[in-house]
């Protein structure tokens, strides 16, 4: 019962994430397209989290030891971000609060996220 | 306990992370009961949601056309009720998020009773400083790659609330943080 309610409300929400339509990928790649702040936000919120993860498990799969991989795989991600909104989407970061308030998206829920997988891939593959 | 990771050294780690990912989803239920399907949280959401864009679209058209008095008076306007509105959503939500840090107390109470002085996974580095404390919290020995349940509690909260909730829907409006830190007004520079 709950729920039913809880998916009603779910889809009364304007912005529904991890439901993009064939055509709203299509966006994603696409320099001419217009970017909402909150859609723009949400994109490389979720990004963020996917290399997060990706990253965790290949580190700790390999396995990659060390603190320095932390550090690295900070740049990687960052690069990654950047590159995908300065350089594919060519989006003027003034009008989104500047490259501090788009790098910062999701930032520390990645990192969370990406020690939480590398820890437990490693911890359960090497051992 | 037979289930199918046993046999892995540090299967503890896995039950923590289960464990938090449910915790993460009682608390996001509860927050839904007491926060979220309540009209006056949707009204509050909804005005926030006004606010800032219409704010937003205040300030392109400033920038663009010289600026007038009756327009410094809108956007001053616009920007009360939106850091009013945050001020009452934040409220809103520090009333009941006492149930749900209740909820995170007990499970870490809980987690803590099941795996003190337990090594439930193994650090890929080496943990210093308040890091250390954390990740060695119970534990003997003097190996710093242990790592306790403590810190990896701390990861799942972060890690899985925060994109559950994004997930959801449930993340606070954008809005809402502009309105708690300002940013600079492009009209004071």
């Amino acid at each position: 019962m709950k729920e039913g309610k809880s998916v009603k409300l779910n889809h009364q929400q304007p912005h529904q994430n991890g439901h993009l339509t064939p055509s709203k990928f299509a966006k994603l790649f696409d320099p001419e397209a217009s970017w909402d702040k909150d859609q723009l936000g949400d994109v490389l919120h979720w990004i963020r989290q996917v290399l997060g993860l990706a990253c965790g498990f290949l580190w700790g799969s390999i396995p990659l030891v060390g603190g320095i991989w932390f550090i690295i795989f900070l740049a990687l991600s960052t690069g990654i971000i950047y590159s995908y909104y300065a350089v594919m989407l060519k989006v003027d970061e003034e009008e989104f609060g500047g490259h501090g308030a788009l790098l910062q998206e999701g930032l520390f829920a990645s990192i969370t996220l990406f020690l939480l997988s590398w820890i437990l891939v490693y911890s359960l593959a090497h051992f | 306990m037979a289930y199918p990771f046993s046999d892995f050294k540090y299967s503890d780690g896995l039950s923590v992370v289960g464990i938090s990912f449910c915790t993460a989803i009682v608390c996001e239920a509860i927050s839904w009961v007491l926060i979220y399907r309540t009209n006056s949280y949707k009204n509050l959401r909804s005005s926030i949601d006004k606010a800032s864009k219409k704010l937003e679209t205040m300030k392109t058209d400033s920038n663009k056309i010289n600026i007038k008095k009756s327009k410094t008076k809108k956007i001053d306007r616009v920007e009360t009720s939106l850091k009013e509105s945050s001020r009452d959503l934040s409220l809103f939500k520090f009333k009941s998020g006492g149930v749900v840090a209740l909820v995170l107390f007990v499970v870490f109470g809980l987690l803590n009773s099941l795996f003190e002085g337990k090594v439930v996974a193994k650090l890929p580095f080496k943990p210093f400083g308040l890091i250390m404390k954390m990740s060695h919290r119970g534990l003997q020995g003097n190996d710093p790659t242990d790592c306790s349940m403590a810190f990896l509690y701390f990861l799942c909260s972060i890690s899985i609330r925060t994109n559950l909730q994004k997930f959801l829907g449930f993340a606070p409006p954008r809005g809402a943080s502009a309105g708690l830190f300002p940013m600079p007004d492009p009209k004071t520079s």
